[in-house]
């Protein structure tokens, strides 16, 4: 790595004020080190924000929980309350990276991370996220990509935490300049969809504080499918959320990630589940209308059909 | 805004001068109660003060020794560990969080050394596994690995040691997919992971046979 | 005619690994562990261009950076470069952290060249050449015997495939690395090496210097694979920097370095006909391959083995054969031998046609090979291995598996020489009775060491932890490199000898008629001051050569998202005499769970458009973890009569073809190229309901 200051923050504010424009906040490490080391990279200051008091914390409240930024993965993993009351967010914990990553990994950061793909990630190469003007993988290595490429960036969001949060309506705290905004998970992965060069729509500063779930009785579940067993990267992976009573859905959410820059839910995929019954042949034709609109590239077909699978499976999970 | 010039102090914060000044000399003076939360409070100046980017006095806790050191910030503390301690039993194979051969144990729970900087790594309670034995005295796991053969050339044993010796802290009983699910983040190049596992499930006191056999050729019909 | 004891209490017993406490500690030292009084830090200026002609190499902004201490260009003047990543230059200084700040200082001015770096581009003759003299197709290499076209007309059946392996790359945990120092002009080399011989003798010849002035350790090293063979530019490059900074260098590979530039497995392209009679007995076999070895296809590289032929039709003599091969140059890393070098890309296209075939003629997979193979140990192993896998209650008709989750089963055979000779070893032993055997052999986590403790405490009465076992160091008596599952067979011989000669003279100086167990110690109190020392060598009668060795395979397939989940593999395996059971059943492991990876993720990934690898990282070049492991099952079968052969490398060979076909059984539809992926899986049952 290039030689960088260091400070610790104990409160946000001075988190903010000490990274300025020209430092990055260091939570759990893992992406920020790994872009550091291959000069990707290259802030003057990292400003630790582990160390701010309460930063860490999950907090219940009569209408949701509340989950502080640097909140580690393996903290969610391991609290009773939160995979009692969001079953799909304590999968989709368990499936990232290893114990080893979740020890020290943040869900601030989970969310904040930057593209996988391996043209940007390559020490080398220049994209659309780092000041260029193409995407390599577009008409190169594309087997991992988005299969919705709108985009100019076919890089798709990778945060498995982020696929089940949107399912369940959560809402992320960020503070830029003197506002707090609040976001939907939509929100947060807007820029991405505009903007080539974004990763998200947070800007240099910006710091997410808190991500707040709402606890409205929705059942929730998340599957992924990869291609080994655990410590890898999802190719498809799929969230649902949905009040069910009797069987009969409603507030139903189904959203697929590592398919666009963005996890991707569409409003009438949704709609057709609400009131319903769910079963096989309606969760196929859910599937069907989510990846209606899929455009994949030369190399990664195969991912709406695991999409469509995985939707019928998490539908029918959740049902379960 | 302004943008803060990194070698200064940021505007706002405090300066240790300048919070002596607040508590007065009385405060001071009537020291030795208050002494602690004095420090407590001194550490919090300090902990907003820019450090770097040459080296740094950091202090390092390894297997219950302290260890005063002079480093970058940037040196991670596997680096720390292996190039500056000697510490060499934590190895480096990949320096991306990818491989687990570095893992150490940062209070207690399995992190991957090269993914930490040493200047973040104060104030915890790192374990490598050269503290597993106690003398000549080796820990049960170990004494599993080397009955099961749970290693080959032994460059992710470490690692390996380290998450199953967090897993049995945690779990003194695991079944084999909690034990998977534990050492996920561990390669191993050589192939011995079904003798890992063994290793692993005998220490916590399931035995699992793996068939094996040798059979005299000459008995065969 | 020695021979190896018909009563063991260690040999092909269960005895434990003799360096396991060291390396369960952290205490055994590596060659990235080692560290000399005042050692700096080494590191490699890689070339950023797949082709280029290299005009000048700035090192002056890099002698400024803080700490410092040294640099060498691996090449003075103008050069040409052929790969991204290939070897430009080194700096040693005090940290690493100065390292990368000095590789970054330093400036390059070149002039990038067109480049080729995938085989179905560089095939064509339009492509930019690798290599100005030569294109990149090399000639086809040809064997032939009989009348193939008049023996496929005459086959009742044809049966016919394209196949495709990847370049795998060895990747061993421990990075290729030398720590070099020099004492006035004698060179001391800490190396990760598999031939600590063959490290002296390419320093002595790249620096000019007597083979009697290095010397070379490697204690204890983190795998090799094949790769680890010879100095390499990177031992040049730090014994360099060495004698320049006038301190000791230690300089690792990092893990981006491994993936580029230290050797991998060719990748295989296969056209394939086989022709059989109605009973199943094979007539004609007819390959067309291509194959690409990096910039160095068709040569020889560090320690040879890397060319991109293999031995079609494998196991298989068939009477009417015509095979191809030929090579194809790319802008790529070139290939070293890798674990059985040639066979699994061999056995991988024989081994699936042979599956097509059976299929056709409606012939059980295991019966279709018992008919067909020469080697009878082979044979039975087969026989043995389809009963305890349950082979016949297991195999269905292809696809047949109800459900989405499909289950199947395969099997692949194995063929390798092994063998040894060449050793020279020697024992010390001292009058309190401890004993040191020695041997300038190396031991990469194949068990070396015990093996040794274990012959010795046999022949000698004692047990292996009497026994002090030191290996690793060119002033040890000589042995081969640790390649072609030859250690054991090379070392072994050697031992016995040793052992047998201290018996002897033990038994003249004492005056004894047997020194062994409790006569060990009085025996040895009669050498009065002086210890003794007795040389051996290999001798002929206690090692042979040629193994079989067969494994099946049984797979879930999940065909809505081509995952694969291997659920078992069994193994029946010769090698000769076991010498230590244990560690020969981790080679086993070893081997099959390498052929799991080759069969289901590894992949190197090159981008065609920049000529750069994409995955030189474990994120995206995937190795199997602990719950990609199946219910491995093994049975060794021990032959003490014909000697000790080697079993490093037959275990790797069969792994994936049994994988390959196990899925083909369970789909119905094959997958002719690895690894077996689920983008591939997935668009071959899509391939298959589109024309259903």
């Amino acid at each position: 790595m290039k030689p960088f200051s260091y400070a610790t923050a104990l409160t946000p504010e001075s988190a903010r004020e000490l990274a300025g424009q020209e430092g990055a906040y260091l939570a759990g490490g893992n992406d920020l080190l790994g872009l550091m080391k291959e000069s990707i990279l290259a802030p003057k200051l990292l400003v630790n924000i582990k160390p701010i008091p309460g930063f860490n914390a999950i907090e219940q409240t009569a209408r949701s929980w509340i989950l502080g930024a640097t909140t580690t993965l393996a903290q969610i993993e391991n609290h009773a309350g939160l995979r009692q009351a969001f079953p799909g967010l304590h999968q989709a914990v368990a499936e990232v990276g290893s114990l080893q990553i979740r020890n020290v990994a943040t869900i601030g950061g989970n969310l904040a991370q930057h593209s996988r793909c391996w043209y940007f990630r390559h020490r080398d190469l220049v994209c659309w996220k780092k000041g260029g003007d193409t995407c390599l993988a577009r008409e190169g290595e594309n087997r991992y990509h988005s299969i919705f490429t709108g985009c100019a960036c076919i890089s798709p969001v990778v945060s498995n935490l982020s696929v089940v949060l949107a399912a369940l309506g959560a809402t992320v705290h960020v503070r830029r300049g003197d506002q707090t905004l609040k976001w939907s998970i939509n929100e947060l992965y807007a820029q991405a969809w505009d903007d080539p060069s974004a990763h998200h729509s947070l800007g240099s500063g910006d710091l997410i504080l808190k991500i707040e779930i709402p606890a409205d009785s929705r059942r929730s579940a998340y599957l992924q499918a990869s291609e080994k067993a655990q410590f890898d990267w999802a190719l498809v992976s799929c969230a649902a959320s949905a009040q069910v009573d009797q069987g009969r859905f409603s507030r139903s959410r189904i959203v697929l990630g590592a398919v666009a820059p963005a996890p991707y839910q569409v409003n009438e995929a949704n709609q057709m589940l609400d009131g319903q019954a769910v079963d096989e042949a309606l969760a196929a034709q859910v599937a069907d209308r989510l990846l209606r609109d899929a455009t994949p590239v030369a190399h990664n077909q195969y991912k709406v059909a695991i999409a469509k699978a995985l939707v019928v499976r998490t539908l029918l999970l959740l049902r379960s | 805004m302004n943008k803060p010039d990194c070698s200064s102090k940021p505007s706002g914060s405090v300066s240790r001068r300048n919070f002596l000044k607040t508590i007065g000399t009385t405060a001071v003076a009537g020291a030795a109660a208050q002494a602690e939360s004095i420090a407590a409070e001194l550490q919090k100046v300090d902990a907003e003060k820019i450090q770097g980017p040459g080296p740094v006095p950091i202090t390092l806790t390894v297997n219950g020794k302290k260890h005063d050191l002079e480093l970058e910030p940037r040196v991670t503390l596997l680096d720390a560990l292996r190039n500056f301690l000697n510490s060499t039993g934590a190895k480096e194979v990949c320096d991306r969080g990818t491989c687990g051969a570095c893992t150490v144990l940062i209070d207690g729970k399995p992190v991957y050394a090269c993914m930490q900087l040493a200047i973040e790594s104060q104030g915890c309670s790192i374990t490598t596994v050269e503290a597993l034995a106690q003398g000549n005295r080796l820990s049960k796991i170990q004494q599993a690995f080397i009955e099961e053969d749970a290693l080959m050339c032994g460059y992710c044993t470490p690692g390996f040691l380290m998450s199953a010796t967090a897993l049995l802290q945690r779990q003194p009983k695991p079944t084999a997919d909690d034990v998977r699910h534990a050492c996920a983040g561990n390669v191993c190049r050589c192939g011995t992971h079904p003798r890992v596992l063994k290793a692993i499930l005998k220490t916590a006191g399931v035995e699992i046979t793996q068939k094996t056999e040798v059979i005299r050729y000459a008995d065969l019909a | 005619m020695p021979t190896w004891p018909k009563e063991s209490k260690f040999i092909s017993k269960n005895i434990r690994r003799i360096d396991g406490p060291a390396k369960v500690t952290g205490s055994a030292k590596y060659t990235s562990d080692v560290q000399p009084e005042g050692c700096l830090y080494g590191m490699i200026l890689r070339s950023r261009w797949p082709a280029a002609r290299i005009t000048r190499i700035n090192l002056d902004k890099a002698r400024q950076v803080a700490g410092f201490r040294a640099a060498v260009l691996v090449r003075e003047g103008e050069r040409r470069v052929r790969y991204y990543g290939e070897e430009l230059a080194a700096v040693a200084c005090a940290t690493k952290q100065a390292c990368q700040d000095a590789l970054r200082a330093i400036e390059v001015e070149a002039v990038p060249l067109p480049f080729v770096v995938r085989e179905e581009d560089a095939i064509r003759t339009d492509s930019p050449r690798v290599w100005d003299d030569s294109p990149n197709l090399s000639k086809a290499g040809l064997r032939e015997r009989g009348d193939v076209t008049k023996a496929l007309a005459d086959s009742a059946v044809v049966v016919e495939g394209f196949f495709s392996t990847p370049v795998q790359v060895h990747h061993p945990l421990e990075t290729h690395g030398n720590t070099a120092s020099w004492t006035d002009e004698e060179l001391t080399v800490w190396s990760s090496t598999q031939g600590i011989f063959s490290v002296r003798d390419g320093l002595a010849g790249n620096l000019n210097l007597e083979q009697n002035k290095i010397r070379v350790i490697s204690e204890y090293m983190g795998g090799g694979f094949g790769a680890k063979f010879g100095p390499g530019v990177e031992g040049a490059l730090a014994a360099r920097l060495s004698r320049a900074a006038k301190a000791p260098v230690k300089l690792m590979l990092t893990r981006f370095d491994q993936s580029l530039a230290v050797g991998n497995r060719p990748s295989s392209y296969q056209k394939i006909k086989l022709g059989a009679a109605a009973d199943g007995k094979l007539l004609a076999f007819e390959l067309d391959a291509y194959g690409t070895a990096g910039i160095g296809s068709g040569g020889s590289t560090e320690g040879g083995g890397g060319g991109a032929e293999f031995p079609a039709p494998y196991i298989y003599q068939i009477p009417n054969i015509r095979v191809s091969h030929r090579g194809v140059t790319v802008n790529a890393g070139s290939a070293r031998a890798f674990r059985a070098p040639g066979h699994p890309q061999a056995s991988f296209g024989m081994e699936s046609i042979l599956d097509e075939l059976a299929v056709k003629l409606n012939i059980d997979p295991v019966e279709l090979r018992i008919l067909n193979d020469p080697f009878e140990i082979r044979r039975k192993e087969y026989q043995l291995g389809a009963e305890r896998f349950g082979w016949k209650e297991k195999y269905r008709k292809p696809g047949s598996s109800p459900g989405s989750i499909k289950t199947g089963v395969g099997c692949a055979g194995a063929m390798w020489g092994g063998g040894g000779g060449g050793t020279q070893a020697e024992a010390q032993v001292n009058p309190d009775g401890a004993i040191e055997i020695r041997c300038g052999t190396q031991d990469l986590g194949t068990g070396t060491k015990t093996v040794i403790a274990a012959i010795g405490a046999d022949l000698l009465g004692l047990t292996p932890d009497q026994i002090a076992v030191r290996i690793g160091d060119t002033r040890f008596p000589p042995s081969g490199g640790s390649g072609g599952s030859t250690t054991a067979a090379s070392v072994s011989p050697a031992v016995h000898n040793t052992c047998q000669r201290v018996l002897e003279e033990l038994q003249k100086v004492s005056g004894m008629s047997d020194v062994r167990g409790e006569n060990w110690k009085s025996a040895c109190k009669k050498l009065g001051v002086n210890p003794l020392v007795v040389p051996g060598k290999w001798v002929e009668g206690l090692s042979s050569s040629g193994v079989g060795g067969v494994q099946f395979a049984e797979v879930e397939v999940d065909t809505q998202t081509g995952f694969v989940k291997v659920k078992k593999i069994t193994c029946v395996q010769d090698c000769g005499l076991v010498v230590s059971r244990l560690t020969c059943e981790s080679q086993v492991n070893g081997g099959i769970i390498m052929g799991i990876g080759y069969a289901l993720y590894e992949e190197r990934v090159m981008d065609r458009a920049s000529g750069m690898l994409l995955n030189p990282n474990f994120e995206t070049y995937k190795l199997p973890g602990l719950a990609d492991v199946p219910e491995i099952d093994i049975v060794l079968l021990d032959m003490p009569e014909r000697g000790v052969i080697g079993i490093g490398e037959p275990v790797t060979i069969p792994t994936a073809s049994a994988i390959a076909n196990a899925v083909a059984n369970a789909l119905g539809v094959r997958i002719g190229s690895l690894p077996v992926t689920p983008a591939k899986i997935l668009a071959a049952l899509d391939k298959s309901k589109a024309t259903a």
